[in-house]
């Protein structure tokens, strides 16, 4: 991953080996939490929520596919393009399973705007002792 | 969400590729509307009655909000998030461009053949710290750096990200400013001709086109830092048809001639500069217009509360737009004066375009400001 300088003239040639590009971005990097595990943590969970978004994407491309043609090869699947139906049940679908996987952030705005949310377990403990 | 793809430039996406891509932009609609909003409600409701409880008073700026929000849970989610979504977006383009980065550099090459328009680098040219310090907007090797001969890759990553970035809100061809700034041009100065026009940081190019098409008898020059941005945008503008010469200068202090512009403009490019820097460009723009001619930059709305102006600035402090925070409470009509523009043909002004709640970012109020002076 290293970082070529652009001094030298450059000679009209393909380059010999794959060249890898940088994955992360040079920079004081923030930490949101008390302990940085939870950083790493939410960010690993939100890369598995992209990579199951990607699974299902597949899927339902497969899906597809298989109806269409009952032939299947794995070039097929990824020439396939979703036609306007088909980007706007994904789109439909994706927006969805967002709203489920991040439900715990939706949670804790629903305890300020949802009327007659208990404030703590003890008032809810104390409501049934009545 | 179809594929982007307005010119051969713009990398392929294999199928999981685009479904990455298609996650992000869903991910990032996802938090522009329903978290980020969220952030506010919670200041209302528990941040702000703190802080009143324990100072008898509400926050007195934005630094005070930051300090009480940065240990709110919900913001701290938001944050982190709008954090990661930022990575993941930039991480679902590079994959693809790495793939296809031989064929994409030998593309660029053969554009740039018979070319209408004209690419001429400056190995020597010392990218500026404002650069090098840091990645700007977390584009990992920023706008400026090299990883292989004649390499196009920092310009196709832009591309396609700031398309993700925006939900496809920049347009077709990732042009919308420049039809915005070029619409306001034929607005505040209808029948203006400009035969030379300098776009400063013109990065891929993307506003710098729109100018060749309004005026096509213009003389366009594109000036940026980045040496494999402007390799794109050469690549780009040949591949788009359009003439443009793209030349790799510091707009501080370019090469080019006294007076010899009559329209000098910047797309959302002062905030990622410096206060030194800032100052040397504005100065740079006067040297550069003819007299008449019209100095146009179009920058980005700040906020006008504690609370926004706290929320504006969450790119200063976990986007590496480092500079952007100081913009807050930058007199841009000042700055200008001070240049050496005559206070009475110095103006800021505010253009609000209509906007879905997909596209809001930190706040349900947005204009653009546009500073312009005339020479």
């Amino acid at each position: 991953m290293a970082r070529t300088s652009s001094k030298k003239k450059s000679p009209t040639r393909r380059p010999r080996e794959a060249v890898r590009l940088a994955r992360v971005a040079k920079g004081h990097k923030p930490q949101y939490f008390s302990d940085p595990a939870i950083d790493k943590l939410l960010s690993i969970a939100l890369t598995l929520a992209g990579e199951l978004a990607v699974t299902r994407d597949r899927l339902d491309a497969v899906e597809r596919l298989l109806e269409q043609r009952r032939i299947l090869s794995p070039a097929d699947v990824d020439a396939y393009v979703p036609g306007p139906a088909a980007t706007e049940a994904r789109d439909a679908r994706r927006a969805a399973y967002i709203d489920r996987v991040l439900r715990a952030v939706q949670a804790e705005l629903d305890e300020i705007t949802v009327a007659g949310m208990p404030r703590s377990q003890d008032e809810v403990v104390a409501a049934v002792a009545e | 969400m179809g594929r982007f793809k307005p010119h051969v430039m713009v990398p392929d996406a294999s199928h999981d590729e685009g479904a990455r891509q298609d996650f992000v932009k869903a991910l990032r609609a996802h938090l522009a509307a329903k978290v980020m909003p969220g952030a506010y409600a919670m200041y209302q409701a528990r941040v702000e009655p703190a802080f009143r409880a324990a100072h008898g008073r509400p926050p007195r700026d934005q630094h005070e909000v930051r300090r009480v929000m940065e240990a709110d849970p919900y913001y701290q989610f938001w944050s982190a998030m709008q954090r990661r979504s930022q990575e993941l977006m930039w991480e679902s383009v590079i994959d693809p461009t790495e793939r296809q980065l031989p064929e994409l550099v030998d593309r660029a090459r053969r554009l740039s053949r018979r070319p209408k328009g004209r690419l001429r680098l400056n190995p020597d040219l010392k990218v500026p710290r404002y650069h090098t310090a840091a990645d700007i907007h977390l584009q990992p090797g920023g706008y400026h750096t090299d990883f292989t001969t004649d390499d196009v890759a920092a310009g196709a990553i832009y591309d396609l990200g700031v398309h993700i970035y925006l939900n496809g809100a920049l347009g077709p061809q990732n042009n919308a400013m420049g039809q915005l700034l070029t619409q306001y041009f034929r607005e505040r100065f209808p029948g203006r001709a400009p035969a030379a026009i300098l776009d400063m940081g013109c990065a891929i190019g993307n506003s710098t086109l729109e100018w060749a098409r309004a005026f096509p008898t213009a003389k366009v020059h594109g000036i940026d830092v980045a040496a494999p941005t402007l390799r794109y945008a050469h690549a780009r503008a040949e591949a788009l048809h359009v003439r443009v010469e793209f030349s790799q200068q510091n707009a501080e202090c370019t090469d080019l001639p006294a007076a010899s512009f009559d329209l000098v403009v910047s797309h959302i490019v002062l905030h990622e500069t410096s206060r030194g820097a800032l100052t040397a460009i504005l100065r740079e723009c006067r040297r550069l217009l003819r007299p008449g001619g019209t100095m146009l930059h179009l920058e980005i709305p700040r906020g006008a509360t504690p609370l926004e102006k706290f929320m504006y600035n969450w790119e200063t402090y976990n986007n590496n737009e480092t500079f952007a925070g100081f913009m807050t409470d930058i007199d841009l009509a000042a700055e200008a004066r001070k240049a050496g523009f005559v206070p009475e043909r110095v103006t800021v002004d505010s253009y609000a375009p209509r906007m879905s709640s997909e596209q809001k970012s930190y706040s349900d109020s947005f204009a653009w400001k546009i500073l312009v002076a005339e020479s």
